[in-house]
């Protein structure tokens, strides 16, 4: 019994480390294109992640019972195979390293920038090529890699969004911004966009503070704002600081006149129903909306997506996280099908060229990887839900000023 | 002007790090009970503590029961676990080595995480209560969080009440007794494995204490897991292990070393002062601010 038990604890141990895969793929010959995707679903990351695989699930379908991707007259299936990077970045390399060992060579991105970047060296190492649906750290495409594409609009835009949705929106504009931001490299970026625009718009950022990413207690620097009145208090963070923010300036009486903005946090469904009627008023930036503008033959416009996904998951509304992954997902399919050939150099070169409209918008890519045609939106909490107010032309509903009001 | 502000600043931060010390506590003491009398690292403990949360996450959305109200019943079924899990698990490998018993507690933490990612979803959660954000003035602006002060009373309550029952009742003389010689303990009647099941569900149910109090005032989510069980390390070893003041002065400094090293340093370093504290502590007092050397001059039979 107690050797049993030792073992037991061995194998869950062994389990952890992973090994090496023989070589038994066979993709082509039996039509099917095998695609490879690291994924977090265990660990701090497996809530994102399991929103992102969503979205590959819903691109696996449609290209499926479209017939499949066509490749030199042939129609491939599309299967994706995962695997559970437990959120450790080195994981995430490992497993890519292993796919490319069992002959799989196409690659969906894993779930954030720091997984996105150590997955992006193995792949540009191997010689397989990764479209990225959610590394958005501008970091990664200053390394001079060739194969990885990212899907959405870099990190520097997602604070820079907002703080012009404020500018251009805000009645009366407020005068004094104060930065909280996650310690990770995808939020310290967005938090120097976010500074460089305002300083650029004519605000005055009256304090920038640091708190160790994925912390739910911001106490300190919410302490250190107060004294600085602050009109404005822009989170560049995850969801939990983003719900700390929000809480724990309730309770230390941070009463900001223009309320809150935060970069990723309030579009997720989790932020309204951890904070209830405080997350009313709360700016957010995401990168698809269901009033992102293009289609494509695959998915249609944006409100068809909504309608394909909330099929598939019994009635519930996509976010972006899924259909940055969809569309990362047709950038390898279309990638494919312009190739004609499953090859990784040849699908490479085809997705560099590609030029296409979708349902996440415009996909183009910069030297670097980047999909700079890319815009964002800004959301707010409104009655409990996110809606669209910025860019005006696309919106569904006007912004509450001051946040706080509503 | 200037001057009150900083001021302000200071006792606001020193007030809430006491606070938060408070609830360090209570998600340490039962960390700091199976290490002192068992010798077993117990890095399940920080899953416990999740688990707590999610009961009473449950009992407030099936029935709607306020997480403060819902502590009585979050404790017993954690009792329970624990029990089982010491008498029919851990027990099992008592007397190998510390490497053994060390990864079989890691090895139950990935499961109970893992199997909470598998019940609940990775979702992050929070028990909505009308008063867990309000907070009160005091003079000079700082505010006393009603949420935070509950849960730190609550846990320093609940920390004195074990010490008191550790100390004057045949239970708690029991558990002790065992803990110091397992060989003389038995001779005088005491059942080990009873005792020590006894001791890990007391332990559990302080967790999911100190879990449904976090609910309350926080958010979580399986992943915190890790970080509970962190703390619950730095505050035991800061204290002394297995002396129950010895938890809740760890919390507290704890508490009070976040709170003021924020303040003064980067927010990023938060985490290296917990540790610096750590260190600094131990270099000058390896016993721990609490410790007592008979634990570490225990004889194991």
């Amino acid at each position: 019994m107690r050797s049993a038990a030792v073992a037991s604890v061995l194998m869950l141990v062994a389990a952890g480390c992973g090994s090496k895969g023989e070589a038994t793929n066979s993709a082509g010959k039996t039509g099917t294109l095998t695609v490879g995707a690291s994924l977090s679903l265990t660990g701090s990351l497996a809530r994102e992640g399991t929103l992102t695989k969503e979205g590959y699930e819903v691109c696996q379908d449609v290209v499926n019972s479209k017939g499949g991707v066509s490749v030199g007259g042939k129609k491939l299936t599309l299967q994706i195979q995962y695997q559970d990077d437990t959120s450790a970045p080195d994981t995430a390399g490992q497993l890519v390293d292993q796919f490319n060992d069992k002959g799989v060579r196409l690659i969906l991105g894993p779930y954030g920038s720091a997984t996105t970047a150590s997955t992006a060296a193995v792949v540009e190492r191997n010689g397989q090529v990764m479209v990225d649906s959610s590394g958005a750290d501008d970091s990664i495409f200053t390394k001079g890699y060739k194969r990885t594409f990212a899907v959405l609009a870099p990190a520097t835009e997602y604070a820079a969004s907002m703080v012009q949705a404020i500018y251009d929106l805000a009645n009366p504009r407020p005068r004094t911004l104060a930065f909280v931001s996650a310690d990770d490299g995808f939020s310290k970026t967005a938090t120097q966009g976010g500074v460089d625009k305002a300083k650029q718009l004519g605000f005055t950022v009256v304090d920038t503070e640091y708190v160790p990413n994925g912390t739910s207690d911001v106490s300190a620097a919410l302490t250190k704002l107060k004294g600085k009145n602050p009109d404005v208090i822009l989170g560049s963070a995850h969801l939990a600081e983003g719900v700390a923010i929000v809480k724990q300036s309730k309770e230390l009486g941070v009463t900001p006149p223009g309320g809150f903005a935060e970069t990723v946090a309030p579009p997720t469904p989790d932020f309204v129903q951890t904070l209830g009627p405080a997350a009313n008023g709360v700016l957010g930036s995401t990168q698809w909306t269901v009033k992102t503008k293009g289609s494509d033959s695959w998915f249609g416009s944006a409100p068809d997506y909504a309608a394909t996904f909330k099929a598939k998951f019994s009635g519930r509304d996509p976010e972006y996280h899924g259909a940055e992954a969809t569309a990362a997902c047709l950038v390898l399919v279309l990638g494919v099908q312009k190739a004609g050939s499953t090859d990784p150099d040849k699908v490479r070169d085809a997705i560099a060229g590609l030029d296409e409209q979708s349902f996440f918008g415009p996909l183009k890519f910069s030297p670097n990887g980047e999909n700079l045609t890319k815009a964002m939106a800004v959301i707010q909490i409104q009655n409990g839900k996110p809606v669209t107010v910025w860019p005006k032309d696309s919106s569904e509903a006007a912004m509450t000023w001051p946040g706080t009001a509503s | 002007m200037a001057r009150d502000g900083v001021m302000s600043q200071f006792l606001q931060a020193t007030l809430y790090g006491l606070l938060q010390g408070g609830v360090f506590a209570l998600v340490a003491v039962g960390f700091s009970l199976v290490w002192g009398v068992m010798n077993v690292v117990n890095l399940a403990h920080g899953a416990f503590v999740v688990a707590g949360a999610y009961v009473a996450f449950e009992l407030h959305s099936w029935i709607g029961i306020d997480p403060f109200l819902a502590v009585p019943v979050v404790a017993a079924v954690l009792f329970a676990i624990g029990y089982l899990v010491q008498r029919y698990l851990v027990n099992l490998v008592i007397n190998a080595p510390v490497f053994i018993t060390l990864l079989l507690t890691f090895g139950l933490q990935l499961v109970i995480v893992n199997g909470m990612i598998m019940l609940f979803t990775a979702n992050y959660r929070s028990i909505p209560t009308a008063y867990a954000t309000t907070s009160l003035a005091l003079p000079g602006d700082v505010r006393l969080p009603v949420g935070r002060l509950m849960a730190a009373l609550l846990a320093v309550g609940l920390t004195l009440a074990l010490g008191y029952l550790m100390r004057h009742t045949r239970v708690g003389l029991a558990i002790l007794a065992t803990g110091m010689d397992r060989g003389a303990a038995r001779l005088m009647g005491i059942k080990a494995a009873h005792v020590y099941a006894l001791t890990f569900g007391l332990a559990v149910a302080m967790a999911g204490v100190a879990g449904a109090a976090v609910g309350a005032i926080g958010t979580f989510s399986p992943a915190d897991a890790g970080r509970f069980t962190v703390f619950s390390f730095v505050a035991a070893v800061l204290g002394g292990l297995g002396t129950m003041s010895g938890a809740l002065y760890g919390g507290l400094l704890l508490g009070l070393a976040e709170a003021w090293g924020g303040q003064l340093l980067p927010g990023t370093l938060v985490n290296a002062v917990a540790f610096a504290v750590l260190v600094v502590v131990l270099a000058v007092r390896p016993q721990g601010l609490a410790g007592r050397s008979f634990y570490a001059a225990r004889v194991e039979v």
